[in-house]
């Protein structure tokens, strides 16, 4: 059936209802803008720019906090049932997934202002190249799957699930590339380290997008174990993979 | 049974996922007796199948098949005028009791139907017993309220049986501590939450089978319904109960399966879990989560 969030005979229910998904939907608008800006922080050394994703990383936090409560509020008041319900449970699970994407971006944020006080050194052009790469990989997975979130299209949801695909691959080429890149220079190995754990935190900003799109499932009805944020193990991408 | 099969009984397109098509259903006229989801029990306390009622020339509840489980409450929710008192009303023909209502279909309590002719009304109403919205004590005493039925019924040999029947039977429905010293009070005498208690009581004083409940709870306040439903789900372990209720709140707390009811059609019966998460009819959607009419 058409998924909607209105049309309850008590109107203000329509109201608590759309204006949590709303307060859902900004803060993935935030949160794409966090990501965008932690990877320009992060590509072209900007210690400016990683100030501010510190600084917005508040807002992000106010914005899990006031979900939750509504959330909270609406189930005491409301008590949702059926797709109603499942709509509550998966918007609050779609912030935390925000959320933690969030924190994905701030650790990028917070590399650049550590090391370029301490090292003063910055990477290097290629893999400034692989982490903007997959930064805009991330991107695309977290709009898209907020997008399907905005329309509750389950559908426009599983083409995340392919992206993420495309993401693991990404990942782990680029994550090849680097060691070899450390192998040919030993003075690398510092900096190589440092571009594996960003590059880790934005596999993890896909993998959040992509629990986001099984949640807008979830809404829809299909009931699949692993929308609950459980990763399932074909879909983990080690770092010591071959 | 399988989705294909349930896909085909209700006679509307199904997703692979379980999941109606857009706008369809609620395009799409009731066939009346296709039901969705298994309306099926294995060793079913009642079998009913095939049920129309009309009052006059209305008809109130058409087609509708459902088994009764054992040991299980099955709550039936709707909208008023859905037909789902009517229908608890047929499992011990209360509805012979109403002028022009005309019963048709099987209705089977233990393999045996209960329209034989052969069929005892009174003895059908001791086995299934029925609890009402408003408690109604008879103007009696406690005792008296309790030992009527297994009086005229003959379950007693003597006054210390009759006794001990009174005694079990309070006890199991959570009343006897509150009224142990006082038993020969009215029964009017009680509050609202222990008189539908009383009325619980003097239902299972005859050993039904099966307790019909028609919105036991509407009267009492939340504490006094509370103790209802733990009473309930006491009870059912002995008795399969049929409740009839507007909370779907309650619904969802109390029974293992839940029947939903629409204009006299049986729209849709399925485990309880299932239904207030994810039902399958849209009407049933609708109506739970608040988006009906």
């Amino acid at each position: 059936m058409a998924l909607s969030l209105e049309g309850h005979t008590a109107r203000a229910f329509d109201g608590d209802l759309s204006s949590l998904h709303v307060q859902a939907v900004t803060m993935g608008a935030l949160v794409i803008e966090q990501v965008q800006l932690a990877v320009n922080a992060y590509s072209n050394w900007d210690r400016a720019a990683a100030t501010l994703v510190l600084e917005r990383e508040r807002r992000v936090n106010l914005y899990d906090t006031e979900i939750e409560e509504a959330a909270l509020q609406l189930i005491a008041r409301r008590q949702p049932m059926a797709q109603d319900l499942r709509a509550v449970f998966a918007i609050d699970k779609v912030v935390s997934e925000l959320e933690r994407a969030a924190d994905e971006a701030k650790k990028l944020a917070l590399t650049v202002l550590a090391e370029s006080e301490i090292h003063g050194f910055r990477p290097g052009a290629a893999t400034a190249r692989e982490v903007r790469q997959l930064g805009r990989l991330a991107m695309v997975m977290t709009r898209t799957a907020l997008e399907a979130f905005d329309h509750l299209d389950a559908t426009a949801a599983s083409a995340v699930v392919e992206q993420d695909l495309e993401m693991d691959a990404e990942y782990a080429a680029a994550l090849r590339r680097i060691l070899t890149r450390a192998m040919e220079d030993a003075r690398q190995v510092q900096a190589a380290i440092e571009a594996a754990f960003i590059m880790r935190s934005l596999e993890r900003i896909g993998d959040h997008a992509r629990n986001i799109a099984r949640h807008v499932g979830f809404i829809g009805g299909e009931f699949d174990p692993t929308a609950t944020g459980v990763m399932p193990s074909d879909m983990r991408v080690s770092v010591d993979k071959p | 049974m399988d989705t294909a099969v349930e896909v085909e009984r209700a006679g509307i397109n199904l997703k692979p996922s379980g999941r109606m098509p857009d706008g369809e259903v609620a395009l799409a006229p009731i066939e009346s007796g296709k039901t969705v989801g298994n309306i099926e029990v294995e060793d079913p306390i009642f079998r009913c199948r095939d049920v129309d009622v009309y009052y006059g020339a209305k008809h109130a509840i058409k087609k509708v098949g459902i088994d009764v489980a054992k040991s299980q409450v099955l709550a039936m929710i709707g909208p008023s005028g859905c037909g789902k008192s009517t229908f608890l009303r047929c499992l011990n023909r209360m509805n012979d009791t109403i002028e022009g209502a005309r019963v048709e279909g099987s209705i089977m309590l233990d393999g045996k139907d209960i329209h034989d002719k052969k069929q005892d009304v009174v003895q059908l109403r001791a086995r299934v017993g029925m609890v009402f919205q408003k408690p109604n004590p008879f103007p009696k005493s406690i005792y008296e309220n309790v030992a009527y039925g297994p009086r005229i019924h003959g379950l007693a040999a003597d006054r210390v049986e009759l006794d001990e029947i009174v005694h079990s039977s309070l006890q199991r429905a959570g009343l006897w501590e509150e009224v142990k010293d006082r038993l020969q009070h009215p029964g009017t005498s009680l509050s609202g939450g222990q008189q539908q208690r009383l009325c619980i009581a003097r239902t299972i004083a005859v050993n039904p089978e099966v307790i019909l409940m028609d919105e036991p709870c509407s009267a009492l306040d939340p504490i006094a319904t509370a103790r209802i439903e733990d009473l309930m789900e006491e009870l059912r372990q002995s008795y399969a109960i049929v409740i009839v209720t507007h909370s779907m709140q309650q619904a969802a707390r109390v029974s293992q399966r839940t029947a939903y009811f629409h204009l006299g059609d049986l729209i849709e019966v399925g485990e309880t879990d299932r239904i207030f998460t994810n039902p399958r009819h849209k009407l049933t959607e609708d109506y739970i989560t608040g988006r009906f009419g």
